[in-house]
């Protein structure tokens, strides 16, 4: 673990596995993509081929976005740069990936530093509710440390063909003409400039921003702005009789005290336990929720050491321009972290995929320039796609994260058996699966059921304190 | 008959149990111990009297009760008392919510809200609620009524097959059931902006900004 990090937002993507999935009917988004076509005016010219050279692309951030996205560039017979700052960056952030990730990513399995399959969730009066009895012998939540997984994509990258260049990225220059290249400035670190790095320039044909949450290239192309979340997150060494309780076991906690918007939370890592939690609209009074979530989880971290303190934003939402004529967006930099869990690695790696993929059929395996028509094929084939699940979760936020009687009933209703088999299912291989109507029915009136008490409750407690 | 914990340790692991134990939750309560919280919470509510039967010192002292006597908490003549479930409840939740507790795994909370029936919910918190609508929605109707009958001489009988009446008594209706403090109104208006705000900075990516036509 390199140096201890308050440095402002080095990183903390925040993946918590739960999801409540109650939509089995989503309004399918076809009309929406219908409506673009006809707001897009660019003529799509036949794109030149490209004389005695494949296209140039390079990606910027070497995370998981960068290195999937650099992959399948490399793997199109794109030629691919990819540029990241650090290259044992650890990213602070929660670490969990899905199941279907695994399978999708071809990871091998001892990038996985943990298996969870047990989760508890804790309502704001301590109520405890055991998830994860449905999941089956071979499902899980993959724990892993940031810095194997990240290091490990961009070796595949390298090894499909993509030059990994370690590098800063300052700026860039945008094309003149339709035609111009992109020009590139970033700082090189070759070790042997020493610490401060060389001032290169780079021309190339096309940009991926993945340079996450306070990306550059956005702010190159002018994306716009997003809300975010502040995440922070102490890791805290246990001793060995208490992190037995946490082997495949994380919790979620939440609560006014813990968070106003967000859930604070305990994961295991590889040999700690990483104590933390969120929020968009109290960011000043983040340390006094990392108390009280310390204070929560006391009795199960008593003796632990701190180690490690860290914090990085979350996305709460897209920018309002992902793409802009051949850079496009992708990962954390485009605002792809899920609401209500907060789940992002899956998301960044699916979107670089998606993106190189684009461009790979753009410009029909690197022969031929492309153009902006090529890249909004990624957007479109993205938000139809995953639109469902960002609106489900943000849904489940609204209705659940609003108050106390609220969240007291969504963890009432974590213990149904109905809702932890469709969270899993909606988590693990991220399908908005239609349940049984007739138990969506129920589930429906469950849920209604405990608000309606929580509420009640809430009414009993104000009428105590008068 | 009950030891309960000490007066002195914050009692606030609640030992009322999972729902699928309902039936059992006046015999486990019989032989579990009972926090001092509940049985105080119990003597202050005998204004109520519903607790004629526990005293409010039931602190660390097996009382040489007979078997044939046992003292049943949250029990009213033979039945379960859930109006003081209720109550002790709220007061467990409002506790921790003024100080919040660290959770431990050798109690844990277990408590499941479903475990009340229905019925009690509905009497406690539903039923007074509904009359008091009830009551405002027959007030503004009977005056609606008369008023209007005063003015066009249409009896009530024929008023509701006029459609604009018919439009207004649902209007009303809608009104009372949603509107009924001054801040409600504001609320309603927020929730509606809510509700589509999330999908607005989805399709941002698909509006074209005036400004930027270079971008095409």
């Amino acid at each position: 673990m390199a140096t201890f990090a308050l440095k402002s937002f080095t990183g903390l993507r925040q993946s918590s596995p739960d999801q409540i999935n109650f939509v089995s009917h989503v309004p399918s988004s076809l009309s929406r993509s219908q409506r673009r076509t006809s707001l897009k005016v660019t003529a799509s010219r036949a794109s030149p081929k490209l004389a005695n050279r494949s296209l140039r692309v390079a990606v910027i951030g070497g995370g998981p976005a960068g290195g999937a996205a650099a992959e399948t560039l490399a793997q199109g017979g794109i030629e691919t740069i990819l540029i990241e700052r650090k290259m044992d960056n650890c990213k602070p952030c929660g670490g969990a990936i899905p199941l279907c990730m695994v399978g999708e990513f071809n990871l091998p399995l001892d990038i996985i530093d943990r298996r969870v399959t047990k989760m508890k969730m804790i309502s704001p009066s301590n109520i405890a509710v055991d998830i994860g009895r449905t999941l089956k012998e071979h499902e899980y939540i993959g724990m892993v440390r940031r810095e194997v997984l990240d290091q490990y994509l961009r070796e595949r990258a390298e090894k499909s063909g993509a030059t990994v260049i370690n590098g800063l990225f300052l700026k860039m220059d945008l094309p003149e003409e339709w035609d111009s290249p992109y020009v590139l400035h970033y700082t090189e670190y070759d070790g042997k400039t020493g610490a401060t790095g060389q001032k290169k320039t780079m021309e190339v044909d096309a940009v991926i921003g993945a340079d996450g949450a306070n990306s550059r290239v956005a702010k190159s192309i002018g994306a716009g702005d997003y809300d975010y979340a502040i995440a922070f997150q102490e890791r805290i060494r246990i001793p060995d009789d208490k992190m037995t309780y946490y082997e495949d076991l994380a919790e979620m906690y939440v609560g006014d005290d813990v968070s106003p918007d967000f859930y604070g939370w305990v994961f295991p890592k590889c040999d700690h336990v990483a104590v933390g939690t969120g929020t968009v609209t109290h960011k000043g009074d983040i340390k006094k929720f990392q108390l009280a979530t310390r204070n929560r989880a006391k009795d199960k971290i008593l003796g632990g050491k701190i180690i490690r303190v860290e914090a990085h934003p979350i996305p709460e939402h897209p920018r309002p321009r992902r793409l802009s004529k051949r850079v496009a967006l992708v990962g954390d930099a485009a605002g792809y972290v899920t609401k209500c869990s907060g789940e992002g690695i899956y998301f960044a790696a699916k979107s670089g995929r998606m993106c190189a993929e684009a461009i790979v059929e753009g410009s029909q395996n690197g022969k031929k320039m492309i153009d902006e028509s090529d890249l909004r094929k990624y957007l479109e084939k993205w938000d139809k796609t995953y639109l469902p699940t960002y609106r489900v979760l943000d849904l489940l936020q609204k209705v659940f994260y609003r108050s106390n009687p609220a969240r007291e009933a969504f963890v009432e209703m974590c213990g149904d058996e109905y809702v932890q088999k469709m969270t899993f299912d909606s988590y693990l291989y991220k399908r908005v699966a239609p349940g049984s109507p007739l138990e969506d029915l129920k589930l429906a009136v469950n849920t209604i059921g405990s608000v309606f008490r929580a509420n009640a409750l809430r009414r009993e407690i104000e009428k105590l304190n008068v | 008959m009950s030891l309960s914990m000490a007066l002195c340790s914050p009692p606030i692991s609640s030992p009322l149990l999972n729902s699928t134990l309902t039936p059992k939750i006046l015999l486990t309560l019989l032989s579990t111990k009972r926090l001092s919280l509940f049985s105080l919470t119990r003597a202050s509510s005998s204004d109520n009297g519903t607790s004629a039967t526990v005293s409010a010192t039931t602190v660390e002292i097996p009382k040489p009760v007979s078997p044939a006597k046992e003292e049943v908490p949250f029990e009213k003549e033979g039945k379960t008392d859930w109006d003081s479930v209720i109550v002790s409840e709220a007061k467990r939740r409002k506790w921790l919510e003024d100080s919040p507790e660290t959770t431990t795994n050798d109690e844990p909370v277990l408590f499941d809200t479903s475990i009340i029936p229905w019925w009690a919910w509905m009497k406690r918190y539903h039923l007074p609620e509904a009359e008091l609508l009830n009551g405002r929605a027959a007030m503004i109707g009977f005056f609606m009524s008369y008023f209007v009958d005063s003015l066009t001489g249409v009896g009530l009988v024929d008023q509701m097959g006029n459609f604009f009446c018919k439009t207004l008594l649902f209007v009303a209706v809608a009104g009372v059931l949603f509107i009924r403090k001054n801040e409600d109104l504001d609320k309603l208006q927020g929730l509606f902006e809510e509700t589509t705000l999330y999908d607005k900075q989805w399709q941002a990516a698909w509006k074209e900004p005036e400004s930027s036509s270079s971008k095409k």
